[in-house]
């Protein structure tokens, strides 16, 4: 019988790790929710995010507030690259085959990824956590990390700012519509590609500050926008396609199972992953929370 | 006019031959340059290279240069057999000597095997590159394998005043091997030992977080771990932000090399300083050979670093081995060379290293310690440090 010091401490790094990975999610979900395309590049932004960050920290040093400042820039460029990306690539693809805009996406993969290579080499790096979050609490005999704490507090808030803003605000009703049935929209005198675009733009954001965010925690290495893209998607998956809730419930499904897992199966903690989504897809095929596609 | 012809002939005959003379001997690496594994792979391709650049500035070997022609196998068993082939097929070299992890190794020997070509491995430890049902004339091991890393763990672990201990390994050929011999040996030197939790993450996790409250939830009083190269960092800064190295009081074993220079530079304050680990070389190993101290001070010029890597050491005895074999066959032909590597003793800059005939294992041993931060460096160094003589390990 587990004793509940373990049992809590565990289910912390489980939802620690499933609010990094709702980050993520949910820029690929509102991707795919209104533009209805897989962006492989996802991941590719996530570890721009990381990298852009950790530069911003060499050229700041260890100030109280670099950190911060770091994350908020490293996003805001990856925002910015994915506007770019959209506005004057992407674009040119909305009237081809879907086909091809995938293709597009796993080419950037490819590009952005080597370009990251070019820039900042191979080895992997690694920045400390910013001061004032670098200690831990104790409670319920656990040591919770501060900054722990911090993700999985901003987590929930960033899900609540978002839906807030889908449900209430007049972009966010255009969002929703777009997602529904984009030709309507259009013709009802709403700029459906500036729309496109801004929609883009959000969800880099997400990407890139999900990976500035992940480096106090994790390594930035070459490899971590593939892995991390298989991960989102299996979230997205399971919570269903396009649906916003239920891509947080995905994330915080697939982080305890994550965590939990290996009690079950000490040897293949990835299998249970795809074991996850393996039941999830038999089950329910279009995701817990999300409707047939049509 | 017939004479004229003669001379001629003779001439057009001698130019191919001279041609072989001045064709370099090429040496084919596939090595990790990329991606975590890189903080050891990266280094061990220069120290490499320096021995070939050494040798070449003597006039090279047999009266010809060495060429080494380096690949990055990403550490991944089947990218590593793509580049070999490749170094094979298209380089046409005539040697490999490389790879890292146990996962490369195995794959690459079955390469060199088909090919007949000599292949010496300066890194993988796993017991399967020379076990019985593996072992080929063609491949042999310059570094330390897992029998005798495991057991020189075993007997330093056996001294502490614990008997709860924990492992936690990466889950494939080197962590499984290593974990194996350590715990089959401790048991037979202290048969009170009881191994109270074992994880074992993928090799490439980069969130140790469940695994890491897992094995604390079963408070173990030490830690045997062979978590290595920038793994090593991911994991510990995650250990260390969990309390990990404080609940088992920093009675933790970094096998994997945990203990390199590389590892404690590049954590700097954030390594959990008192652990102990392992290391192929240490630049400020005071009690080394003269030979030692120049080679030390060879590597510092050569790679432009006051406290030069400990890694570049395997990539040099690898060659060493090579070319002092090549030399002793008077041949740079595989069929040849491979039989002179065996018995071959060769002086290194940590003593001589002979490969054995019964499974073309050299005696290698390691540098372990415990970690302490000293005031001289900016980084974590292991103090005392000693060297392991692996012979009585070795059956």
């Amino acid at each position: 019988m587990p004793d509940p010091s373990f049992v809590f401490a565990q289910s912390i790094s489980g939802l620690t790790a499933a609010m990094f990975l709702f980050l993520i999610a949910s820029g690929l979900s509102l991707i795919f929710g209104v533009l209805r395309v897989l962006n492989f590049a996802h991941g590719t932004f996530y570890m721009l995010g990381a990298y852009s960050a950790y530069q911003i920290v060499r050229w700041l040093g260890t100030g109280p507030v670099s950190f911060w400042i770091a994350a908020l820039g490293a996003a805001l460029a990856v925002a910015l690259l994915g506007g770019i990306v959209e506005r004057f690539l992407f674009q040119r693809l909305y009237g081809k085959e879907e086909l091809y805009q995938l293709l597009f996406t796993y080419a950037l993969v490819l590009i952005l990824g080597d370009v990251a290579k070019i820039i900042w080499g191979t080895q992997q790096k690694s920045i400390s956590r910013p001061p004032g979050l670098t200690s831990a609490v104790h409670v319920l005999g656990a040591t919770i990390p501060y900054y722990n704490l911090f993700i999985i507090l901003l987590g929930p808030a960033i899900a609540l700012g978002f839906w807030f803003a889908l449900q209430r605000t007049r972009a966010g009703r255009f969002i929703r519509a777009a997602a529904l049935d984009r030709e309507t929209l259009g013709a009802l005198g709403v700029n459906v590609s500036a729309l496109y675009t801004g929609v883009f733009v959000l969800a880099s954001f997400l990407g890139g500050l999900g990976g500035a965010l992940i480096t106090p925690m994790r390594a930035i290495v070459p490899g971590m926008d593939t892995e991390v893209i298989v991960e989102a998607f299996v979230v997205v998956v399971i919570g269903g396609l396009g649906s916003f809730w239920g891509t947080f419930l995905g994330a915080l499904i697939y982080g305890q199972v994550l965590s939990f897992g290996i009690l079950f199966f000490p040897r293949f903690s990835i299998f249970s992953i795809f074991a996850l989504m393996a039941m999830v897809l038999i089950i329910r095929p279009w995701g817990l929370l999300g409707r047939p596609l049509k | 006019m017939i004479r004229v012809l003669t001379m001629l002939l003779a001439a057009l005959l001698t130019l191919p031959l001279a041609a072989e003379a001045q064709k370099p001997i090429k040496v084919g690496m596939p090595i990790p340059l990329s991606g975590p594994p890189a903080l050891f792979g990266e280094p061990a391709s220069k120290g490499a290279q320096m021995y070939v650049d050494e040798i070449n500035a003597k006039g090279g070997v047999l009266g010809r240069k060495i060429e080494l022609v380096i690949r990055d196998s990403k550490a991944d068993a089947n990218e590593a057999v793509r580049v070999a082939r490749e170094l094979i097929l298209k380089e046409n070299v005539d040697f490999l000597v490389g790879t890292l992890t146990s996962a490369e190794g195995p794959a690459v020997s079955v390469v060199a095997k088909e090919n007949k070509i000599v292949f010496i491995a300066p890194i993988p430890k796993t017991d399967q590159l020379t076990a019985a049902d593996k072992l080929h004339p063609y491949v042999f091991r310059v570094a330390a394998n897992t029998t005798m890393e495991g057991r020189s763990a075993a007997e330093i672990v056996a001294k502490w005043p614990v008997t709860k201990i924990a492992t936690i390994a990466f889950d494939y050929a080197y962590g499984q091997d290593v974990t194996k011999s350590f715990v089959d040996y401790i048991k037979k030197l202290k048969p009170s030992v009881e191994i109270v939790d074992q994880q074992w993450p993928k090799l490439g996790e980069q969130d140790y977080n469940p695994f890491i409250n897992a094995q604390m939830a079963k408070k173990p009083e030490a830690v045997v771990s062979s978590i290595w190269g920038g793994f090593f960092v991911t994991f510990s800064k995650q250990a260390k932000a969990l309390g990990y190295f404080d609940a088992i009081k920093y009675n933790f074993i970094g096998l994997g090399e945990a203990g390199t220079p590389e590892t404690t530079k590049s954590m700097g304050a954030d390594y959990p300083v008192g652990i102990w680990g392992n290391s192929y070389d240490a630049f400020y190993w005071d009690e080394s050979s003269p030979a030692h101290r120049e080679y030390t001070a060879r590597i510092s010029k050569y790679l432009k670093d006051e406290y030069p890597s400990s890694w570049a050491i395997q990539g040099y005895i690898g060659m060493q081995f090579l070319v002092e074999a090549i030399k002793k066959a008077n041949s740079a032909d595989s069929e040849k060379v491979s039989k002179a590597l065996l018995g071959l003793s060769v002086d290194t800059p940590v003593g001589k290293l002979t490969i054995r005939e019964k499974d073309h294992q050299a005696n290698r041993g390691q540098l372990y310690g415990k970690t302490v931060k000293e005031a001289k460096y900016p980084f974590a160094i292991m103090k005392p440090v000693t060297y392991v003589d692996p012979t009585k390990f070795m059956d």
